[in-house]
């Protein structure tokens, strides 16, 4: 960072605006890596006993429900949203051109967040998940994500309306609608199935909406507000347009809202008709992010070189492959071959590592130098894990669809399934190594940090006083 | 963002910025059409609403059509059934008649008469010169349609006319039927007053 930057007048200067940033990113990211970790190792060990049907079965906290539930739920609760809220205050203050507002509070929100994450994981592995997809952790953990979210939508906000434009930057429509967004389903859905549950198939009506707006209309809120934010930033050329992205947003939360409803599910005929009609017209706003997405990086005077421009192009090139696969999903045709397959969670994980996890992870390495005012510990990890990302996708991704069309088309054998779930396994553990070089990047700095911080304290405490002082 | 607003930002650090461009008429119009097919789509397939209307039915009307029906219900289905291949072309589906070709069925003195022994004549004789039902004069001629109907889909066809369309009258029985058809010596096509002079 600059030194010479100082504050004039009203104007704050990029290195302060940062600098106060720095320990809610810590806590957000810190916790993340570490669940990215902890989540992906849970998910190869699901995934490994689908070849390895001995594998850890002696272990009642380790069994395939058990693991698979908690590793899903790792991932998304406790990396996808913390990390993501991270990029998104920074990109708050950034914009706003103004310091972060009641910097403690996500500080202490996040520490809410982790330990309901914490408290969840082991819910559900001493097998007291409450059995809805996405939605397992325990009635206790709803309060705890709930009260710390909304914590850290209050300073993101509050850091919003101190911003010295008035005119709004395409970003903030996505990134503000996601922490309304976030809120309003996940107490709507537990409300409905963990504390006061409905009865009857209302139940699996709810379940779908959540799924599909957390899994599908969240992450792209959120995922695209950061690469509008970075494309342009980073590719040193303005996102093509402001109308694009206006048209984008309402379409995508306009028709975003109604998927997830699978064909054939036993509820009145509308309900399938309703969503069916909805993804037909998810192309519409897959189109315009195309656009939006070609007309920005093209002729962008960056060379990509695995660094965090590299992350985001290839995420929101993903995003737009996954929005597809939605789509094909809930064409009836289409769902014939593809319901109960593979199929549906290649589609899953693209959207959850192939698209959010990229983008918020290039995010994370461009922020993070930033807010700490020093280069990372090892850089170089940056590229090596844009790699072992785009390889770990590539693998996961493209054999669970594969074999899902297969599945569909033929009937099921387990000598077909096998070798794909096995490249499925590799790609996991590609995933797993590239969240390890995160994981060490924000642990050294926040150690680094800390004794830093530990030598200007004990600096502090044992300098000798000044004898004028002593005096008065 | 105005330059002003820059000045203490180094150009690595400068916010992005967003163009003008608008958006061209051709996405809206992609869209307009898709919205159009989308819910031509949900007409055909969502049983508007319906909370009786699983996939893969399509919507009430296939729904009952495929119900398994038992007693009164399904002598009603028969009779529609008969109704609309023998009777419908000329009485209309919605039992309004035809003008210059056929009475109406829907509140005819004939159709809902407490006794069917006349209207049990007219499908099994048919009919020929002037009839007057409602108080209006029809002047034509009715083949013999219903006798080669046997007599459950008969009583089927006349429990059907006399229960649809508003009118309320009691449904009617195969032996009912039977009794009527016993009678007839003849295979004269009735008239008006000949009908007249009958019990109801």
């Amino acid at each position: 960072m600059n030194v010479n930057e100082k504050s004039n007048g009203d104007c704050v200067s990029p290195s302060q605006i940062d600098a106060s940033c720095r320990v809610p990113s810590l806590a957000l990211f810190g916790g993340a890596a570490l669940w990215l970790v902890v989540g992906l190792a849970l998910a190869l060990i699901a995934s490994i006993k689908f070849h390895q049907p001995a594998f850890l079965a002696d272990c009642s906290l380790l069994t395939y429900g058990h693991v698979q539930a908690a590793a899903n739920d790792l991932i998304l609760y406790g990396f996808a949203i913390p990390a993501a809220l991270g990029v998104l205050l920074w990109i708050f203050a950034r914009l706003s051109q103004a310091e972060l507002v009641l910097p403690l509070v996500p500080v202490v929100a996040a520490h809410i967040w982790h330990v309901g994450v914490l408290l969840g994981t082991i819910g559900i592995l001493t097998g007291n998940s409450t059995g809805f997809a996405w939605l397992e952790y325990p009635r206790l953990v709803f309060p705890l994500l709930l009260v710390a979210f909304i914590l850290i939508a209050i300073s993101a906000v509050a850091t919003f309306g101190q911003r010295k434009e008035r005119e709004l930057y395409p970003s903030h429509w996505f990134l503000l609608a996601a922490l309304l967004w976030f809120p309003w389903i996940y107490s709507t859905a537990n409300i409905f199935l963990v504390v006061w549950p409905v009865r009857g198939v209302g139940q699996a009506v709810i379940n779908w909406w959540f799924v599909n707006n957390l899994l599908f209309v969240w992450l792209a809120l959120v995922g695209l507000g950061v690469a509008f934010y970075f494309l342009p930033k980073l590719g040193g050329k303005p996102l093509h347009s402001r109308f694009w992205a206006q048209f984008a947003f309402w379409t995508l939360t306009l028709f975003g809202t109604f998927l997830g409803i699978p064909q054939g599910a036993p509820v009145p005929a509308w309900y399938p008709a309703a969503s069916a009609l909805a993804s037909s017209l998810l192309i519409i706003p897959l189109i315009a992010i195309a656009i939006i997405f070609v007309k920005t990086v093209c002729g962008a005077n960056v060379s990509c070189k695995g660094g965090p421009f590299c992350y985001i192009k290839f995420g929101t090139v993903a995003f737009l492959l996954s929005g597809l696969m939605t789509i094909a999903v809930s064409c009836p045709h289409f769902s014939q071959i593809t319901r109960f397959t593979w199929f549906e969670t290649a589609q899953t994980q693209l959207q959850l590592f192939g698209f959010f996890a990229i983008v918020i992870l290039g995010g994370a390495y461009e922020i993070l130098p930033r807010v700490m005012g020093s280069p990372l510990p090892f850089p170089k990890f940056i590229r090596f894990q844009h790699w072992c990302f785009m390889l770990g996708t590539l693998l996961l991704v493209g054999s669970l669809a594969v074999s899902g069309i297969q599945q569909g088309l033929h009937d099921y054998s387990f000598d077909l399934a096998l070798p794909a779930l096995r490249i499925s396994t590799l790609g996991l553990f590609f995933l797993l190594l590239g969240s390890l070089m995160f994981a060490a990047n924000i642990f050294v700095m926040t150690i680094k940090w800390n004794l830093a911080l530990g030598k200007t304290v004990l600096a502090a405490v044992i300098a000798p006083l000044k004898t004028a002082e002593v005096k008065s | 963002m105005s330059d002003e607003s820059k000045s203490c930002a180094t150009p690595s650090n400068a916010e992005p910025t967003a163009t003008r461009s608008t958006v061209p008429m051709w996405i809206f119009s992609a869209t307009l059409v898709l919205i159009y097919l989308g819910t031509v789509y949900f007409d055909h397939h969502s049983g508007w609403f319906s909370a009786k209307v699983y996939s893969p039915y399509a919507n009430v009307d296939e729904l009952e059509l495929y119900q398994p029906k038992s007693g009164a219900a399904a002598q009603l289905a028969r009779g529609k059934q008969v109704y609309e291949q023998v009777c419908g072309l000329c009485h209309g589906v919605d039992g309004l008649g035809k003008p210059g070709q056929a009475p109406p069925l829907a509140e005819s003195e004939f159709v809902t008469a407490k006794g069917i022994t006349r209207l049990t004549h007219i499908p099994l004789l048919g009919v020929t010169g002037s009839i007057k039902v409602q108080g209006k004069d029809w002047n034509m001629a009715m083949a013999a349609m219903g006798a080669g109907l046997s007599d459950s889909d008969l009583a089927s066809v006349l429990t059907y006319i006399r229960t649809s369309w508003g009118n309320h009258a009691e449904v009617v029985d195969a032996d009912a039927v039977k009794a009527v058809r016993a009678t007839i010596k003849s295979s004269a096509p009735m008239n008006g007053d000949q009908l007249m002079k009958m019990p109801e």
